[in-house]
Formats: structure tokens, C-alpha cells, sequence
């Protein structure tokens, strides 16, 4: 009978995918540091005979920029591996034929070029940073509540990031503003979405039983992961808090040092 | 009246139920002083976020109502109260014009949010300041949760919107002080030495003031003036004690069957 708890499961599995932030490398100036032996881990992971992919909530730079970064710190991805929520809005827009207004971060902004902003007719939110002002929320909220069916997105739902300089709100709190002010449920795109996972099992070609995802976020990778029926695997890095193994309602399949750790016990229990 | 005591003070909203902008309800004066003449005690209530007690008072007496400062209660005043009770040391997100109604608090070294309309300080920076002080245990509150208001140039957010986002945030509630919640309408009553069950409140919003007032204890009388809409006297349960045309019908169903 096939082991599906951690770490047996690993035998099983044709595919692995990687939150980055917290998990390859820590935010902070500059580029931010690598976490020590990620670079490595990645490197074990494309040498073996699993399907790897990245999975980002990432919104203040294109997917570009951001992996261009990661190349700089020493990783080995390529911008056809990595899945962030603004190419996955772009797509959900278009396909719906929305015309957004954006409040989102300047560095994000070119991923948009290709769509149509004229008289919005649904609002996108990402992680502005700054760019929260009164405002510009102020205007967001003008726009939604001036639709007759206001139609809000937000990339990702986080509460808070860390930085060298502290915590940092994140989008998730302005999208509550808005969907407290104009009485409504934003349709959130990027982790933990079960749609946003489904895009990546599908670039592999994968059933979720068959992909485990590894991340630092308990509620967004572990449990988003989760719920769309693949493995979810914490690793002690990023902004992993002990309080995390204890969690109301998300339980990891397994909690691990670091992805190093990790990628070791997944490619031994394939006998590598 | 079975089962309740005889009156001893009645809370008057402003905005709405005296005055609509810068019109009085047509004999309200009048019906203010007659009131005045018996044996009540008066109290005007009001959610504000910006207007000072002396900004309200200097418009109403402009309108030749007869009132003093101290008897204006309003949703700063409550969060004043409830500062001065915790000995907290506020970061105020409020409005220049709304801070005088904190003079003298202690705000070195804050170890509390009170978040009023400031869309001045709702800005990333000083949200996330405010952020980091409730994730250190500071408590978070709201002088009101409205989501939004009109304002010249359109609708405008309103503070509701940036406590929701505060709360999810930290994973807290905030303490909401103005209309309707039961300890604004205690607080208003008591300098006065008397209980709800002896207090009657007028005003024209079914939920915030009759509502509120009816849920902690008092009996409540809906005008039809102000921001008053077709059948709102029916959103609320139990229904008004009274609903009634205006103010001045409020005092004469107060002169003539509960004093």
C-alpha cells in the first residue's frame, strides 16, 4: 500500500513546488540573502527526476525582475518556472473580458501593459506597499462602489511581511478595508487559491496526490496546498512561528529545519 | 408606564434631529426650552469623528439652541473616557479639529490606537506604525466603524474600513465607543446619577440611536427628519418606543406621558 504521510509519500511523488520568499532566500536590502543551502537544494532537485516549479505571492516586481534577483543570489530558475499572481490575474482578466483599475506597486505595473484600462470595470489589488495611500484606496473604493456588480481581486490575502526594518502590512488588510466598505468577498488570486495551485499541477501535468509543496506560510502554501489535495511541508525559515505547529485549523503533513533538510529526506526516500 | 421609573434625563442627537446642515427642525428651539422647564436632565449625543464639543456647540447656539458645552457628549468624549479610565497613552488617528477633545491626555510614549477619520495619518506609514504598536499588545479604538461618508466631491472611506483592516491584521477586535454600542449610551448618562431604565433618547437613526439606546436599557423615539427613510422604524427589533414627525412631537409625547 502506497505511504501517504510524510516522508513516505516522497516516494510517490513526480513533482515538488517551492514558495521563495522565506524559503530560497530572506527579504531585506538589496536583494536579500540566500538561506543557507537552498542554492544547493534547488540544484538536487533539478538534477533528480522530479518536476520542479516556483510559487510566489510576490506582486512588487515583474516575474522578470524578480527572477533575474534570485539568478543574481545564486539560484538556477528561469521565468517559465515560476508562477506569481499577476500573470494569473492578467490571464483570469482577459479571459473575462475586465478592463482593471490597479492599485498595485510601480515595480508590477508592466506585467498589466497588455491589458485594457479604460473605464474600469473591476478593481485589482496587490501588495502597493507605499502606494496605499488614502487616496489611492480612496479611489479604488470610488471605482468599485460606482459598479453596479463591484468586482474586486486581491493577489495573495497576506496579513503581514517582514523586513530588514520591520513588519510591513501587506494586501490582505487593504482588501478587508474594501470588502468591509463596499459589503463585499474579494476573489482572491495567488496562494492560497486552489485555482492558483491548479495552474502549476497543470503546467506539470500532475494530479495534486502526485506534487508536494514546500513553504514557509502555514495558512497560504501549507494549507492552500492542502486543500486543493496535494502534500504541504513547513520548513522553519522565513516567517515560520513555533506557534505554527499548534494551528487551529492547519495541520502540515511535515514540518522541517529548512528546504535543504527537506530536499535530503524527499531524495532519500527515493534512494538517491 | 408599567414596569419603568419615572424619567430623569433624555439624550438628544444633533445632526439630523435638531438641525439638518445649517437649518434648524422647525420649532426646535422652542420645544428644547419647554423641555428645559421640567424636571429632566438634557444631553446631546453624537457620533463624531472631527468636530470638537466647542465646533458643535458654536453651531448650534448660531441656530439659537440653548445649551452648554458640558452637556454635548459625543464619540470623542467617549473615547476620552475610556482613556482616562485605562490611564492609556494614546497615538490618536484623528483629525487636527477633533484634538482638543483630547487635551491633556498623556501621549508620550503611546501604548494604545484610537482610530478616528483621519484620512491625513491613514497612510501606509502610519498605518503600519499603529500596526506594529496593537501587534505589541497595544488595544485598538474605533471612535466609530462607518464605512464610508459623502463629502463634496464624492463618497469618501470612512475609519470603519482601515479598523476592519487593523483587526485582521493583528487578529484583534478593536473596542467600537460611539452609537450605538450600550457603553457610549452609560457613559452619556453617567455624570447624570441615573440609570437607563430612567432615560429616554431621540434621534434619527432607527439603528444607531434608537437601537442602541433601546439595547442598553432606555427607551428610544425615531424622528422623521435627517437621514430618516420610509419604514425604518421597522429595521430594528423590538421597535421604536415612539416614532414621530419631529422633535418637537418628541417633547410633547415626553411632557405629556412620561414625566
Amino acid at each position: 500500500m502506497a505511504d501517504t504521510g510524510w516522508p513516505g509519500c516522497a516516494k510517490s511523488l513526480k513533482g515538488v513546488v517551492l514558495d521563495m520568499c522565506g524559503v530560497l532566500y530572506d527579504s531585506g536590502e538589496g536583494d536579500g540573502v540566500a538561506i543557507p543551502g537552498s542554492i544547493e537544494a534547488v540544484e538536487k532537485l533539478k538534477a533528480s527526476d522530479l518536476q520542479l516549479r516556483f510559487c510566489t505571492n510576490e506582486t512588487q516586481a515583474t516575474r522578470e525582475k524578480f527572477v533575474a534577483k534570485l539568478q543574481r543570489l545564486g539560484f538556477d530558475i528561469s521565468v517559465s518556472e515560476v508562477f506569481s499572481p499577476a500573470p494569473a490575474a492578467v490571464a483570469v482578466l482577459k479571459e473575462k473580458g475586465l478592463r482593471p483599475h490597479l492599485l498595485v506597486y510601480d515595480g508590477v505595473l508592466p506585467e498589466f501593459d497588455s491589458v485594457d484600462k479604460t473605464d474600469p470595470n473591476c478593481v485589482v489589488i496587490g501588495d502597493a506597499a507605499e502606494n496605499f495611500s488614502y487616496q489611492n484606496v480612496n479611489e479604488a473604493f470610488r471605482v468599485l462602489i460606482g459598479l453596479e456588480k463591484p468586482l474586486l481581486f486581491s493577489l495573495g490575502q497576506g496579513r503581514y511581511y517582514k523586513e530588514t526594518d520591520g513588519l510591513k502590512l501587506d494586501v490582505g488588510v487593504y482588501m478587508k478595508a474594501l470588502e468591509y466598505a463596499c459589503d463585499l468577498e474579494a476573489e482572491v488570486i495567488g496562494k492560497p487559491s486552489s485555482m492558483f495551485f491548479q495552474s502549476v499541477l497543470n503546467d506539470m501535468g500532475l494530479h495534486p496526490h502526485e506534487a508536494l509543496m514546500i513553504g514557509d506560510d502555514l495558512v497560504n502554501d501549507v494549507g492552500g496546498a492542502q486543500r486543493c489535495g496535494m502534500k504541504g511541508v513547513q520548513v522553519r525559515t522565513g516567517k515560520y512561528r513555533p506557534t505554527d505547529e499548534r494551528h487551529p485549523t492547519v495541520t502540515a503533513d511535515g514540518t522541517v529545519d529548512n528546504l535543504a533538510q527537506s530536499v535530503d529526506v524527499i531524495l532519500n526516500q527515493r534512494g538517491h | 408606564m408599567a414596569g419603568r421609573r419615572a424619567l430623569k434625563a433624555v439624550l438628544i442627537d444633533l445632526s439630523g434631529t435638531l438641525h439638518i446642515e445649517d437649518t434648524a427642525v422647525p420649532g426646535a428651539q422652542d420645544a428644547l426650552n419647554r423641555l428645559r422647564q421640567a424636571s429632566v436632565a438634557v444631553k446631546f449625543v453624537t457620533n463624531t469623528t472631527k468636530e470638537s464639543k466647542r465646533n458643535l456647540l458654536e453651531r448650534l447656539q448660531r441656530l439659537n439652541f440653548d445649551l452648554q458645552e458640558k452637556e454635548i457628549f459625543t464619540s470623542l468624549s467617549a473615547a476620552r473616557s475610556l482613556l482616562e479610565q485605562k490611564q492609556h497613552r494614546p497615538l490618536l488617528l484623528v483629525e487636527d479639529s477633533a484634538l482638543e477633545d483630547f487635551t491633556g491626555i498623556n501621549t508620550s510614549e503611546p501604548n494604545a490606537v484610537v482610530v478616528g477619520l483621519a484620512p491625513d495619518h491613514f497612510n501606509y506609514q502610519t498605518l503600519n506604525k499603529a500596526f506594529r504598536m496593537i501587534l505589541d499588545g497595544a488595544p485598538l479604538i474605533a471612535i466609530h466603524k462607518a464605512r464610508y461618508y459623502k463629502r463634496k466631491d464624492g463618497l469618501a472611506l470612512g475609519p470603519g474600513p482601515f479598523v476592519t483592516g487593523l483587526e485582521y491584521a493583528t487578529d484583534c477586535k478593536a473596542t467600537v465607543v460611539g452609537k450605538p454600542e450600550k457603553t457610549f449610551f452609560t457613559q452619556a448618562l453617567s455624570d447624570l446619577g441615573c440609570s437607563p431604565s430612567e432615560a429616554v433618547m431621540i434621534g434619527d437613526d432607527a439603528r444607531d440611536d434608537v437601537g442602541g439606546a433601546q439595547n442598553a436599557g432606555m427607551l428610544g423615539i425615531l424622528v422623521r427628519t435627517g437621514k430618516y427613510r420610509e419604514g425604518d422604524e421597522s429595521k430594528i427589533n423590538p421597535p421604536p418606543h415612539l416614532t414621530c414627525d419631529s422633535f418637537p412631537d418628541a417633547v410633547e409625547h415626553i411632557l405629556t406621558n412620561l414625566l
